[in-house]
C-alpha cells in the first residue's frame, strides 16, 4: 500500500517511515506541510498520515481539510503532541479518520494503520462470521465452536465479532475499548486484558486450536495461527 | 486639593461630586426661599400701591381738589402704614397740593405703571416704589411707598443665605474630606495586604471589619486568596511528588540501560533491558498522562464537550467494562438502579471517573468483598455512590486521599500512581459538584455529588433512551 507521512520532526519519521516500509508498505516521508500538502493532491495515497503541527505554514489540519474539500476520500490518521481530547474531537471533525497521540508505540500505529487500510477495501459484510471452527451469527447472536454452542454475555459477543471481524490483523487494547466499551480514554488499568483472558476461557478452553493469540507489547489477534 | 488627585482618587471625585450636588441643592433651597419670602413682599406691596392710587384717582379724580387733600392727609394720618406711605399730588403747574414729599420725580416721569425713584420724603431721602397717575384737571397724583424697610429685609434674608451657604461649603469640604479618608483607610489595608502577598507572605488576610461593601469585598478578596495558596501548596506538593515518582523510575531506566551497555552483553540480554527500560518509559507517560489529565479538568477547558449524559448508563457501562476484573479478583460487582440519572455533563470523563472508583475498589477491597455501584437523583443534586465492604480507610486519611501523589500505602507496594483519586475529585469539580468519601463501616464509599440539570432533559434529550443495557447486542452489526 502507498502512505505519505507528513512528519516533521526527523526521529519520529524515521521510526514511522522504517517500520511501515518493513511492515511491507510504500513509504513517502514529507518533513514539511506545504511540500505535505502538494504531494497529498497530487498523487494517489493509501493512506496519509499527518502530524498536527508542521513548519512551513500549513498544518496537519488543513492539509486534511483541503483533501475533503477537494472530495478525496483517502483515509488519514493524524499523529499528535497535543493529547487532550478535544485535540482529538477537533482533528476527527476536520475529516481525520483516526488519532494517535504521541509518545506512542509503533505497534499501536501499525494496528491503527491496517484498521483504516482495511475499513477503505471492506470485504463484503456477512450475517455469519466465522474463524476455524468459530462462528457468531449476528443476527441470532449463536456462537459455536464447532456443534458446540458457546453462551455469551452481551458486551462479550461485540467484542467476540470485533476481534473476528479483524481476523488475523492485530487490535490493540485501546482499539477494542473504543469499538467494543465507546471508551474514549484510557482507563490505564489492565480491564481489557482480564476481559480477554475471561473471553479466551469460554471461547478457547477446551478447544484446538487456540484462536484468540496475545501479541505482546500491542494488543490481541484472533487467527488460526501456523 | 491638588488637580492630580482629581484623576487619580475616586475618593476625591466622589467627594467633590457629592460636595457639588449639595452645593446645588443650597442653591435650589435659597432660591424658593428667597423668592418665597422677598418676592411675596414686593408682590403685596405693588398691588397695595396700585389699588390705593386706583382709589384715589377714581374716587376722587372728577371731584374738586379738595376731596382729594383731605383723603390723602386722612391716609397720612391713620397710623396705617403711615411711616412708609408716600403721597403727592401736584398742580398742572407742577407745586406740591398736599403729599409728603418734598423732592419727587420730574413730570416726565412714565405714568400709569410702578417705577423706583430717589425721593426726599419728610426731609430725609429715600427710595421708593411709586406710580404717577395724571388728574384730570392736569395735575399729577404720586402713590408709593419707602423701600428701606423692603431693603432691610432683603438685605436680612441674603445674609442669612450667605452664612447658610458658607456653612455648607465647610461641612461640604469637611465630609468630601471624611468621606476620602474613610475610603482611603478601607483601601489602604487592602492595598498594604496586597503588597505584602506579593512580597511572598502568601498567609497574609485582609482584616474585615463590619458587613459593608467593603468588607465584604474583603471577604472575597480572601477566599481567592485561599483557593490560589491551596493551590500553590498543591503545586508544591505535586513538585515534591514529582522528584520522588518521576525521578525514581526515571533513574532505574537510566541505570537499567547504562548498566546493559556497560557490561560485556548479550543480545538477548540488550533486548530484554531495552524492554525493561520501554516498560518503565511506558509507566511514566501514563502519570505524565493523568498529570494532563487533571490539569486538563481544572482548567476547565472542557466545558464545550459537556452536554445531558445519563449517569444510570454510565454505570452500567463501567460496570460491564470492570465485571471480569472483579470476577478474577473474586470481588462481587454489582450495578443497581434502572432509570436514568440525568445531568450536565462530559461523557468520557465521567465515565473514566466513575471506572477509577471501580478500579480503586476492586483493588484495595480485597477478595471476597463485593462492591455496589449505584446512580440515583436526590432532591437537589445527582449521585453516583462506589461502596465496597473492604478494610476501609482510617478516617484520619479520608481527606487526603484527594491529594495528587497521596497514598494510604507509605511503602507503596500496592501497584498505583497516587493519582486516581485527585482525578475524580477534579472531574467532579470542573462538573460544579464534588467527590465525597467516607466510612460505610465497613469498607470505604465514594460518592460523586453533581448538580442536577436545569431543564427538564427528557424534552432536550429525546435520542438518548432510558432504557439501560444490555443495548450492547445492537451494535452487533457492522459499525
Amino acid at each position: 500500500m502507498r502512505i505519505l507521512v507528513v512528519e516533521d520532526e526527523p526521529d519520529t519519521s524515521r521510526y514511522v517511515c522504517n517500520g511501515l516500509a518493513e511492515a511491507g508498505h510504500a513509504v513517502t516521508c514529507s518533513a514539511n506541510g506545504l511540500d505535505g500538502l502538494h504531494q497529498a493532491l497530487n498523487e494517489s495515497w493509501d493512506l496519509i498520515i499527518v502530524d498536527r503541527l508542521l513548519p512551513g505554514g500549513v498544518d496537519g489540519l488543513s492539509i486534511i481539510s483541503k483533501l475533503r474539500d477537494l472530495g478525496k476520500r483517502t483515509p488519514a490518521l493524524i499523529v499528535s503532541a497535543l493529547t487532550s481530547t478535544d485535540e482529538r474531537v477537533r482533528g476527527l471533525r476536520h475529516g481525520g479518520d483516526d488519532y494517535i497521540s504521541k509518545p506512542f508505540a509503533f505497534a499501536e500505529l501499525l494496528a491503527r494503520v491496517e484498521a483504516l487500510l482495511r475499513r477503505a477495501h471492506p470485504t463484503h459484510v456477512t450475517r455469519q462470521l466465522q474463524v476455524a471452527d468459530l462462528t457468531l451469527d449476528t443476527g441470532t447472536f449463536q456462537v459455536a465452536r464447532g456443534a458446540i454452542p458457546i453462551a455469551l454475555q452481551p458486551r462479550e459477543l461485540r467484542l467476540l465479532a470485533y476481534l473476528m471481524r479483524n481476523e488475523g490483523q492485530v487490535v490493540t487494547r485501546t482499539m477494542l475499548l473504543e469499538a467494543v466499551w465507546d471508551c474514549h480514554f484510557d482507563p490505564q488499568t489492565n480491564v481489557i486484558d482480564v476481559q480477554i483472558s475471561r473471553l479466551r476461557s469460554k471461547v478457547d478452553k477446551g478447544f484446538s486450536p487456540a484462536l484468540i493469540h496475545t501479541i505482546r507489547g500491542v494488543g490481541y489477534l484472533l487467527g488460526e495461527r501456523t | 486639593m491638588p488637580v492630580r488627585t482629581l484623576d487619580n482618587s475616586i475618593a476625591t471625585r466622589l467627594a467633590l461630586g457629592n460636595g457639588a450636588l449639595l452645593v446645588v441643592l443650597i442653591l435650589v433651597t435659597s432660591g424658593v426661599f428667597y423668592f418665597g419670602t422677598v418676592g411675596v413682599l414686593d408682590r403685596s406691596m405693588d398691588g397695595k400701591i396700585i389699588s390705593i392710587s386706583n382709589r384715589l384717582h377714581d374716587t376722587y379724580g372728577a371731584q374738586p381738589t379738595a376731596e382729594l387733600v383731605r383723603e390723602i392727609n386722612n391716609e397720612l394720618t391713620d397710623g396705617i402704614d403711615s411711616d412708609t406711605e408716600i403721597f403727592l399730588v401736584s398742580s398742572p403747574s407742577g407745586q406740591r397740593v398736599v403729599g409728603n414729599l418734598s423732592t419727587w420725580p420730574p413730570a416726565d416721569t412714565p405714568t400709569g405703571r410702578l417705577v423706583n425713584r430717589e425721593v426726599i420724603r419728610d426731609g430725609r431721602p429715600s427710595s421708593a416704589r411709586l406710580i404717577v397717575r395724571p388728574l384730570p384737571n392736569g395735575g399729577l397724583l404720586y402713590v408709593g411707598r419707602d423701600l428701606s424697610e423692603q431693603r432691610a429685609i432683603r438685605a436680612l434674608v441674603w445674609h442669612a443665605l450667605e452664612a447658610a451657604a458658607a456653612v455648607s461649603l465647610v461641612l461640604v469640604v469637611i465630609g468630601a474630606w471624611l468621606l476620602r479618608h474613610q475610603i482611603e483607610r478601607r483601601i489602604s489595608g487592602i492595598r498594604s495586604t496586597a503588597r505584602e502577598i506579593e512580597a511572598g507572605n502568601l498567609d497574609r488576610r485582609i482584616s474585615i471589619s463590619g458587613d459593608d461593601e467593603f468588607a465584604r469585598l474583603g471577604l472575597d478578596i480572601n477566599r481567592m486568596l485561599d483557593r490560589i495558596e491551596q493551590l500553590m501548596n498543591g503545586v508544591r506538593h505535586v513538585s515534591n511528588a514529582i522528584a520522588h515518582d518521576l525521578r525514581t523510575p526515571l533513574g532505574r531506566v537510566r541505570a537499567r540501560l547504562d548498566e546493559a551497555l556497560r557490561r560485556e552483553t548479550t543480545v538477548a540480554e540488550l533486548t530484554d533491558a531495552a524492554r525493561t527500560a520501554i516498560d518503565g518509559i511506558d509507566d511514566l507517560i501514563l502519570v505524565f498522562n493523568k498529570l494532563l489529565q487533571i490539569a486538563e479538568a481544572e482548567s476547565g477547558m472542557r466545558a464545550e464537550h459537556m452536554g445531558l449524559v445519563d449517569l444510570n448508563r454510565i454505570v452500567h457501562d463501567m460496570g460491564e467494562l470492570y465485571d471480569a476484573a472483579a470476577e478474577e479478583r473474586s470481588v462481587r460487582l454489582s450495578v443497581g438502579g434502572q432509570s436514568a440519572v440525568w445531568t450536565h455533563g462530559d461523557h468520557d470523563l465521567l465515565a473514566s471517573a466513575v471506572g477509577s472508583l471501580i478500579d480503586n475498589a476492586i483493588k484495595y477491597a480485597g477478595p471476597g468483598a463485593s462492591v455496589e455501584l449505584t446512580a440515583r437523583s436526590e432532591a437537589q443534586r445527582v449521585c453516583i455512590l462506589v461502596r465496597d465492604n473492604g478494610p476501609g480507610v482510617a478516617p484520619a486519611e479520608l481527606p487526603r486521599l484527594t491529594e495528587r501523589f497521596y497514598r494510604v500505602d507509605r511503602a507503596r507496594s500496592q501497584p498505583g500512581n497516587g493519582l486516581g483519586l485527585a482525578i475524580v475529585s477534579a472531574i467532579a469539580k470542573l462538573h460544579g459538584g464534588e467527590l465525597q468519601l467516607f466510612d460505610a463501616g465497613p469498607g470505604l464509599c465514594a460518592s460523586i455529588l453533581l448538580p442536577r440539570p436545569s431543564a427538564s432533559p427528557l424534552e432536550r434529550a429525546p435520542e438518548a433512551t432510558t432504557a439501560p443495557p444490555p443495548a450492547a447486542l445492537a451494535h452487533l452489526s457492522h459499525r
